[in-house]
């Protein structure tokens, strides 16, 4: 059977996901201007740099990591601070 | 090696921490950093060794000689020349205070430095209340400028921000208290990006005050963020030392803006309690000086383990920075220890890192290797080849910390997101970032240190770069230092240039030994900005 792909989601589609995250933590951003550039925030930009964020995401899940990597150990293991061995 | 005198470095000079400390050891203390950092201090309630104090300042830290012009200035004088002159009984703390508070009621009203000072009297009063000076109390009677993300029970700590506007802390910061202990004395707070975030600007909008020392007159000139003022205030001469913070370039930036010679030492080096946090993982004190024996002076004093903050516990003991930075004497002095130094891939065609050509600045830098080359202790091996995915590892989500701050300020956020100003998405992201994107983050971090301590220092102990965002994210050690001087393109201003270096854990002594052995035979670091037009 073929992969489905899901469409790519639109803008509008991420500001509901960004504007209903905040919105569950208790965050208020309609007090921000809806667009003034002289504002030192505004909530266009806010929710450009939160999709930018969101979008970054893929990047990194298409980041593999060897499931098998684990930093070298040293020896004897730092552990022994804890367990006196 | 270049040729040239071996000067008088002795064959039994023992060796720099770098080489005595395993790596990966390290490697498996910032994965601990990691962990900490999702558990809190509650993971470590007490530290699990024992961490001893480092060691105490040598006599190395008094000039040997006073300039002339720290004679008749003392706003000029270096801690190393003060320190003389304090023992000399030719100067007192008091005398020192009343140059400085002189000095910034002439001019800081241009500047803009300070964001909160004591008031003379009250510097005074604590100048009688310093211990004697000497050795035990090196910083006697020096009037020094923190951050003020410092806490500090005296004055008030708003961290550039309506987030923190009107706050005042019932202690000092660790950082502070040492400094304090030392005898040295706070004569400002100095003013910081908002929440440690760019350049110095009217609390929650986008208008700059602090401006460059070099260009007082001319705000288009940016003394860089987010430690502007404290950098700033160091090479107006209204400070003679100051500490900031870093946690991607705010130590470096300004000191490279203003001519200045600053370290970021290896994570959890300086305690960080009783600072305003961004980064559990990121954040660094870092001294903001004018040479490198000044710098090492200040860390020196700095790098104590503190047990209210445990990532400063069990590192090994700090070594004699002083002594790194003293320079053996003679015309070409050697660097203290043979150094392989490395050049980052593009640092001699691309002067800001990001594609960006400036001639002038390339030349500067040829100037400087063809010095470092003539040391007959260093060995420039020229490129270096960067570690496998370096790009990948060093840009975008995995590159950064977006969700980091965000834990930290979550009331704040709820309460009014206005008064983040321009910075509201930095502590906004956290929210917006998935869990497996977090730990795929911690991963490739500690992937990255992996890599730059096997396939980057493997090639070199120092590396001359022009950013320090992979050494900030790895809690590896950077310093800078000037080294020469442009014509800045908007402003038509003279500025300084500067150069960065970053070295492996614990490589501290190293890039002193080198800084002050390229401050031995150069004097940007002593150029002074002219005072501004009132």
């Amino acid at each position: 059977m073929p992969r489905q792909v899901p469409p790519t989601p639109t803008d509008e589609e991420l500001n509901t996901y960004i504007l209903t995250r905040y919105a569950l933590l208790g965050i208020d951003i309609s007090v921000l201007p809806e667009s003034d550039e002289d504002a030192p925030m505004d909530r266009e930009r806010l929710l450009a740099n939160g999709r930018s964020i969101l979008r970054q995401d893929v990047e990194v899940a298409d980041f593999e990591i060897d499931p098998q990597f684990n930093l070298p150990v040293t020896h004897p293991a730092p552990f022994t601070a804890w367990t006196e061995e | 090696m270049s040729a040239g005198s071996e000067g008088s470095r002795p064959a039994d000079e023992p060796p720099p921490q770098d080489g005595l400390v395993s790596r990966r050891w390290f490697v498996n203390r910032m994965a601990w950093v990691s962990s900490a950092a999702a558990a809190g201090t509650l993971l470590s309630p007490r530290p699990a060794v024992s961490s001893r104090r480092g060691a105490a300042m040598g006599e190395e830290a008094f000039a040997t000689t006073v300039r002339p012009q720290a004679r008749e200035d003392l706003t000029e004088a270096t801690i190393s020349e003060s320190m003389t002159l304090l023992r000399s009984g030719t100067v007192t703390p008091a005398d020192l205070v009343n140059a400085h508070v002189d000095r910034i009621e002439r001019f800081d009203h241009l500047y803009q430095a300070y964001a909160a000072r004591p008031t003379r009297e009250d510097l005074l009063a604590q100048a009688g209340r310093t211990p004697p000076g000497g050795l035990d109390a090196p910083l006697r009677g020096i009037c020094l400028a923190p951050k003020d993300n410092f806490y500090t029970a005296d004055l008030l700590t708003e961290g550039g921000s309506l987030v923190y506007e009107g706050f005042q802390p019932n202690y000092d910061g660790t950082a502070v208290a040492l400094m304090r202990a030392a005898g040295g004395l706070v004569v400002g707070k100095a003013q910081m990006g908002n929440l440690a975030g760019g350049r110095a600007r009217v609390y929650g909008t986008t208008t700059p005050t602090t401006r460059n020392a070099w260009a007082p007159n001319d705000v288009r000139l940016s003394p860089a963020g987010s430690s502007s003022g404290t950098g700033a205030a160091v090479a107006a001469r209204l400070a003679v030392a100051g500490i900031g913070t870093q946690t991607g370039g705010s130590v470096i930036g300004p000191g490279n803006a203003e001519g200045l010679t600053c370290i970021k030492p290896t994570f959890g080096r300086i305690s960080l309690h009783g600072v305003i946090p961004l980064s559990y993982t990121r954040d660094h004190v870092g001294p903001m000086a004018r040479n490198a024996l000044d710098a090492a002076i200040l860390l020196q004093v700095l790098a104590q383990p503190d047990p209210k903050d445990p990532r400063s516990l069990g590192l090994p003991p700090a070594p004699n920075y002083v002594l790194a930075a003293t320079p053996f004497p003679g015309d070409n002095p050697a660097v203290r220890w043979p150094t392989r130094i490395g050049v980052w891939p593009g640092y001699l065609t691309a002067s800001n890192g990001r594609g960006g050509s400036n001639e002038r600045v390339i030349e500067l830098r040829r100037e400087l290797i063809a010095t470092l080359e003539r040391n007959p202790s260093v060995d420039v091996v020229g490129e270096v080849t960067m570690p496998d995915q370096w790009d990948e590892l060093t840009s975008g989500a995995l590159g950064g910390s977006h969700g980091d701050p965000t834990a930290f300020f979550m009331e704040e956020l709820r309460k009014d997101v206005r008064d983040f100003a321009d910075r509201l998405p930095r502590f906004l992201n956290g929210m917006l970032q998935s869990a497996d994107t977090y730990v795929k983050v911690q991963q490739a971090r500690n992937l990255l240190l992996q890599r730059m301590l096997t396939q980057l220092f493997n090639q070199c102990d120092v590396v001359l770069t022009s950013g320090t965002g992979p050494f900030d994210g790895t809690g590896l050690p950077a310093m800078c230092m000037p080294i020469g001087f442009d014509t800045d393109s908007t402003t038509g201003r003279k500025v300084p240039r500067g150069a960065t270096l970053a070295a492996p854990p614990f490589g501290e002594q190293r890039m002193f030994a080198v800084v002050a052995a390229y401050q031995a035979v150069t004097d940007f670091h002593t150029r002074r900005p002219a005072d501004p037009v009132s």
